[in-house]
């Protein structure tokens, strides 16, 4: 799970756009279900949902799928697996959905997928979900070509962070991580890409959420005197730990994991302090596009998607959808997930991420044609085990917030990687 | 018709495999008074044994002992058996509040160790690659689920009779004998901190079959599936079922994952369309409201303790 800061009003503002845009749908005379088990009983789960049912509005804007208006019927997974299993077995049975969208914690997709989507042949797409036994189960062939995730492995994230380490000439590194499935993979991607690129990792240290204080933890990295220290924490246990960090003397080379990219650790931490930070993100592409989701949603939404895995809730609905267009009225979970290489062709036609980009998708695939769908987060690609990988940036902070540092594409991102293994 | 038969298979499933666990904590607490606020552990713990045991090799941790499966299921129990004696001897002096803080503690701790021990269980990705027992014959759709359905209910009526057997037995007035007074019963020349060692190791056996059930049923365990909120869950349905009464262990069972299901389901159909994005909340307040009801007029439970007269004495009347 790839989770960071959330924005009280947003969940407001995206249930009062929902409701507003609710009747303006265009009326087809049949309905299609999907399915979507999201965590929104949990404050940063429920702008995920609303963007996951904005796409199905403007879907059937453009006139819906197949010809059928798309319903999107939502469970809460309380982020407990059993409730989130439960909740998928029911849309799988109950409401017979072809196409699954969920979940967010990698501990309830998995069970979601090895018990429900995966025996019953329907096609699962999550958002948000990091881990990477996913790959694992994909390359085992237990997924049956069913799995997709819009969210960039964690690998692209560390592998950007050691590129930054050796461009600007740290030889020694401490890792501190957060203690989930996120923070295990990412601390030891990142320290493997350390040590590939020659770069020491003197040491790597788990927090745990919630505790008073990271002292120990803190001391523990200390010991090997690194030159840098790379992060991938959350801005609470971060701002903790990155105070004890530089009071006990610790270095200010700081390079920083997506999840610190909040305004609440620059004004904790305190900017004089934050001057020598790096931080990693995957990118929007520089495409038309994705300016326009932002510009869209903006003004869908009454605020800026800068929640955690929006574009990313965008992409796996719209890509969802599109091969849902591209397979057909009532077709099977397996159809349809046979399709997503279809909708997501680099030779294809592009194709935006909006109401008139689906129009367009509509009638290319009609007349027999590929699509290359331009999402939120970029011309998603998925490689055999449903995985995508994205550009990226780096990033600091500025006196007036968050400022973007260099721009990797895809491309570089691809080559890079290439290179470490 | 075919998808409402193979969602109850399910449903009836999940149900039964928590209705064993309350089983369990039903000779735990409502025979014996121990308050286990650590179900999850022992849970955790047959689920984790089975899956180390049954499953197939994986990358970089334990496991993959590929056992046939019964065996990896007793493997299981007896993990959780094990930790069962091990907090026993250690807790079980404690009365009441501090035995409850206590094993508390030992199932955060429990909950811990794995997220951190990677090498041992997958740390926080959990374990996956257990391969179904009979995977070639019965596939992984609906036949397996019927016939693994199947194969848990017959292990909670073996389980429930077990139970039945022993509370009518003298054990189990001795239970209860403890339960009410223990210096009583020491007074009587029994030895309560045996009995009640002995109570607490079959209780967590109990919750050790339903965990290596639901790990088997899912294919995967991660800590995420061994958090307090089980602990919790489990407690609820034996206080709303009836502590002391096992056909109201498994009814509490059936009817509060019933009511957690169904309100999630009902919720999803009919709240309207701008209230969706909340039913997750509404869901909280009602499951809620069914347990404070629940405590407030009919604290007894659904099915209340029915106290066994043994002796066959009472015929003369």
């Amino acid at each position: 799970m790839k989770i960071n800061v959330t924005r009280t009003g947003l969940a407001m503002g995206l249930a009062a756009g929902i409701s507003a845009a609710g009747g303006a749908a265009a009326a087809q005379d049949c309905t299609t279900k999907i399915g979507a088990v999201l965590p929104t009983s949990v404050d940063w789960g429920k702008p995920i949902a609303a963007t996951a049912q904005y796409v199905v509005e403007q879907v059937n804007e453009a006139g819906g799928v197949a010809g059928c208006d798309i319903e999107m019927v939502l469970r809460d997974s309380q982020v407990d697996p059993k409730v989130g299993v439960d909740a998928a077995k029911a849309l799988v049975d109950l409401d017979g959905v072809q196409v699954l969208l969920g979940a967010v914690s990698s501990g309830v997709s998995m069970p979601i997928l090895t018990s429900v989507t995966a025996p019953a042949g329907v096609m699962q797409m999550s958002c948000c979900s990091s881990s990477t036994a996913f790959t694992g189960l994909a390359e085992e062939g237990k997924t049956k070509g069913l799995w997709f995730r819009t969210f960039a492995t964690t690998g692209v994230q560390s592998a950007v962070a050691a590129m930054v380490a050796r461009d600007k000439g740290y030889k020694s590194v401490a890792v501190l991580y957060k203690n989930d499935d996120w923070g295990q993979d990412i601390g030891k991607l990142v320290a493997a890409d350390f040590s590939a690129l020659g770069i020491e990792v003197t040491g790597s240290v788990a927090l745990n959420d919630g505790q008073a204080s990271y002292r120990a933890e803190v001391t523990e990295a200390l010991k090997g005197k690194p030159e840098a220290v790379y992060l991938a924490l959350y801005p609470k246990e971060g701002t903790a730990a990155v105070r004890e960090w530089l009071s006990l003397g610790g270095t200010q080379n700081m390079i920083v994991a997506n999840s610190l990219k909040s305004d609440e650790f620059r004004e904790n931490v305190g900017l004089q302090y934050l001057g020598n930070m790096v931080g990693t993100d995957t990118a929007s592409p520089r495409s038309a596009s994705a300016t326009k989701f932002v510009d869209q949603y903006t003004e869908h939404f009454g605020a800026a998607p800068n929640g955690p895995g929006l574009s990313n809730s965008y992409d796996a609905t719209m890509i969802a959808l599109l091969a849902m267009e591209a397979a057909g009225k009532d077709a099977t979970g397996e159809a349809i997930a046979a399709m997503v290489s279809k909708v997501t062709d680099p030779d294809g036609t592009p194709v935006s991420a909006d109401a008139e980009g689906f129009a367009a998708a509509k009638e290319i695939l009609a007349s027999g044609g590929n699509v290359f769908y331009q999402g939120a987060t970029g011309n998603v690609r998925f490689d055999p085990n449903g995985d995508v990988s994205a550009p990226a940036v780096t990033w600091g902070f500025t006196e007036a917030g968050i400022e973007e540092l260099q721009y990797i594409s895809l491309d570089e991102v691809d080559a890079f990687m290439g290179t470490l293994n | 018709m075919i998808g409402v038969i193979s969602y109850l298979v399910f449903f009836t499933t999940v149900a039964a495999i928590l209705a064993i666990a309350v089983l369990g904590l039903n000779l735990q607490w409502g025979n014996t008074g121990l308050f286990n606020g650590g179900v999850v552990a022992f849970f955790g713990a047959g689920a984790y044994g089975t899956l180390i045991l049954g499953g197939t090799p994986q990358d970089a941790h334990l496991g993959g002992y590929q056992l046939f499966y019964p065996l990896a299921l007793l493997g299981g129990m007896m993990a959780a058996g094990l930790m069962a004696w091990v907090v026993g001897v250690l807790t079980l002096r404690l009365r009441h509040d501090y035995l409850a803080i206590a094993t508390f503690g030992v199932a955060v701790a429990f909950e811990n160790l794995l997220r951190n021990a990677s090498g041992f269980a997958g740390g926080a990705q959990g374990l996956r690659g257990f391969q179904r027992p009979l995977l070639a014959w019965l596939g992984d759709g609906f036949t397996y689920n019927l016939l693994f359905l199947a194969f848990v209910l017959i292990l909670l009526v073996l389980v429930y009779l077990f139970l039945q057997r022993l509370i009518r037995s003298p054990f189990g007035r001795l239970l209860r004998a403890i339960r009410e007074d223990e210096t009583a019963a020491k007074s009587l020349g029994k030895n309560p901190a045996r009995i009640r060692l002995i109570s607490f190791i079959t209780g967590s056996v109990i919750m050790g079959l339903s965990g290596g059930l639901y790990g088997t049923f899912y294919a995967f365990i991660s800590p995420q599936d061994v958090l307090p909120i089980l602990t919790f869950q489990i407690w609820a349905m034996l206080i709303v079922g009836g502590a002391g009464n096992n056909r109201g262990a498994v009814a509490g069972a059936f009817l509060i994952w019933g009511a957690w299901t169904a309100s999630g389901w009902a919720l999803s159909r009919f709240a309207p369309l701008e209230m969706q994005l909340y039913t997750g909340s509404v869901q909280f307040v009602l499951i809620g409201f069914v347990i404070v009801g629940m405590l407030m007029w009919r604290p007894q439970g659904l099915f209340a303790e029915r106290l066994v007269v043994s002796q066959t004495g009472r015929a003369r009347q």
